[in-house]
């Protein structure tokens, strides 16, 4: 009797466990809203290499591309897009105005990908000075870097 | 010690072993992740990822997935995976993957999936090899912790102890991604092969399946994404025919002849064909940092014999649940669902004929690397203790005796690169 009133007492609190995470969720839920959208927006330019025929671009279409879900250019060029690295700034506002995630939430969505044998990310590479480098040697290349970054070598797109 | 205990004491070593070895060679493949990526900016693109999770099972009343009521580490997930691009249309990989979940898995190194993928136009692509099964919105993601928010996806339709039926299939599969214009984008699954890993299938008492095989196993996925940013919506179905044939124990025979089970006169081993056919309706929001998604779905079992009382005809579950995560900083995700599962829908009273599973969940991002989940569940019925092995953990006390009301709590931390 005594370990079934034992177990009865763990099996409640099992219940009472489950329901608290789930309070909490939604607590904590209320204040992330604004910690999300927090941040000084320091601006982006979308960049391809200077020999491409692309025109201004859609957001719809640039975020596929960064997402592999699609894959050439319309011309049949592969596209070769390229992020910056995980905590760059500027990554972080692409991401959110472009993709329309965070750069975690991307992260998860290529974790899932890459475990299931479905793709793997675009390279990250360190600098603005590294994507304009490879964007400038692939004909494909489709990049950001940021406002203050020196462009000339590059042809700067238009988002729509 | 004797020849035979060597032996024991190898075969449970050994896997072991394996599987450190694996987890070491994850630990020195570590320090090249980065490398890699970087080679893939420069023109050679090789991907080296892997995972080492490691879990703790608590559970009260009831024993599930191991020995867990007294607690139980017995819940290890390792994976080592490498892709490559040949060209823009072409691509090869494969995947190691080795698991321990109670009884099952052992730490057997084994492939997960390989395969090589050809995608000359994004509507078009041909996969072959060993690949995941898209069934659902989360089939392909079931032993894959970093992955999603929950330690156990609603197990009403993702039951992680059917890997070997349910994960992944060879064969070859048709896929690609449609533009509709206003209409959003379809994306479409179609595959065709069989199950080739060990089956496992745990004979009842005193039946001895022989050549158990898989002759056709099919279905496909589309999955539309909608106008509206980040709603998107899925059908699935799949079909799959289990073919064996059953020698019976001599006293079993007669005993089960006797009470007019089996009928007199047949043949053995006695052929027995099983066919399963699944479909699942599928709904998802995924925006910024929201994720709420809801399935239904309903699989039928039908068996074909001379002994249709001892194998029965058909029956028809029903399996669906509603779930939702949110990302309130990089580094927390709570989660939380309620999951349903009805062994037969014309028969939905008695503790055995259904479970409910209400669960709750933390997701810690420690790091780039690193996380940790913290999960409660409280649960209700004891119908997902239907799996032989997983009944052998409860002794074999029938599932109508089993604690109809219980609890599960469950830790695991995942290293990942």
């Amino acid at each position: 009797m005594r370990s079934r009133v034992h177990g009865d007492r763990w099996t409640a609190t099992g219940g009472v466990l489950a329901t608290v995470l789930l309070l909490v969720s939604l607590a904590a839920g209320g204040s992330g809203v604004g910690r999300a959208l927090a941040g000084e927006p320091g601006g982006f330019r979308l960049v391809v290499n200077a020999q491409s025929a692309t025109e201004p671009l859609e957001r719809a279409f640039v975020a596929d591309a960064f997402l592999k879900k699609v894959t050439r250019w319309p011309d049949g060029e592969a596209i070769r897009a390229v992020d910056l690295r995980f905590d760059a700034p500027t990554r972080q506002e692409f991401s959110e105005q472009v993709l329309q995630r965070s750069p975690a939430a991307v992260r998860n969505y290529w974790q899932q990908r890459i475990f299931t044998g479905r793709g793997v990310p675009p390279p990250e590479l360190a600098s603005d000075e590294a994507v304009l480098a490879y964007v400038r040697e692939h004909r494909g290349a489709l990049g950001y870097v940021s406002a203050r970054a020196e462009t000339s070598s590059v042809k700067v797109l238009e988002l729509r | 010690m004797g020849a035979e205990a060597v032996v024991i004491r190898a075969t449970r070593v050994l896997p072991r072993l394996a599987f450190a070895l694996l987890a070491s060679w994850l630990a020195l493949v570590w320090t090249s992740a980065s490398h890699a990526q970087q080679n893939e900016a420069q023109g050679s693109p090789v991907e080296i990822h892997g995972f080492v999770s490691q879990g703790f099972i608590l559970s009260t009343k009831n024993e599930y997935l191991a020995k867990s009521k007294r607690g139980s580490f017995e819940f290890s997930e390792a994976a080592l995976n490498v892709t490559k691009t040949l060209t823009d249309e072409l691509r090869v990989g494969f995947q190691i993957f080795a698991h321990d979940l109670g009884p099952i898995g052992n730490y057997r190194p084994q492939f997960d999936w390989y395969y090589l993928d050809y995608r000359p136009a994004d509507w078009l692509g041909l996969r072959a090899g060993r690949l995941k099964v898209p069934f659902g919105l989360y089939n392909e993601l079931n032993d894959i912790d970093v992955a999603r928010v929950p330690v156990l996806l609603p197990q009403s339709i993702y039951p992680i102890d059917h890997r070997e039926f349910l994960f992944a299939q060879a064969g070859a599969e048709l896929y690609g991604n449609l533009e509709l214009g206003g209409a959003g984008e379809l994306e479409y699954r179609a595959y065709g092969g069989t199950l080739t890993s060990d089956l496992g299938l745990p004979p009842p008492p005193g039946l001895t399946p022989r050549e158990v095989s898989v002759p056709y196993l099919y279905g496909g996925r589309l999955l539309w994404a909608t106008p509206l940013d980040g709603l998107s919506a899925a059908a699935s179905g799949q079909a799959v025919r289990f073919d064996a044939y059953y020698d019976f124990d001599p006293a079993l025979r007669a005993l089960l002849e006797q009470v007019a089970l089996l009928p007199v006169g047949l043949s053995y081993p006695l052929p027995v064909q099983f066919r399963v056919t699944r479909w699942v309706a599928s709904l998802e929001y995924s925006a910024h940092e929201l994720d709420l998604a809801a399935e239904y779905s309903r699989w039928t079992g039908e068996f074909y014999s001379d002994a249709p009382l001892l194998f029965p005809g058909h029956t028809v579950n029903e399996r669906y649940y509603v779930m939702a995560s949110w990302r309130i900083a990089g580094w927390l995700s709570p989660g939380a669902y309620l999951s349903r599962y009805f062994v037969d829908v014309s028969q939905r009273e008695g503790r055995a004929q259904y479970q409910d599973d209400l669960a709750a969940t933390l997701r810690f991002d420690l790091n780039r690397h690193w996380l940790m989940k913290l999960e409660a569940h409280a649960l209700r019925g004891t119908a997902a203790l239907d799996n032989r092995e997983l009944n052998a953990l409860n002794r074999g006390v029938e599932q109508a005796e089993l604690t109809r009301r219980w609890a599960l709590f469950l830790l695991k931390m995942t290293a990942y690169f």
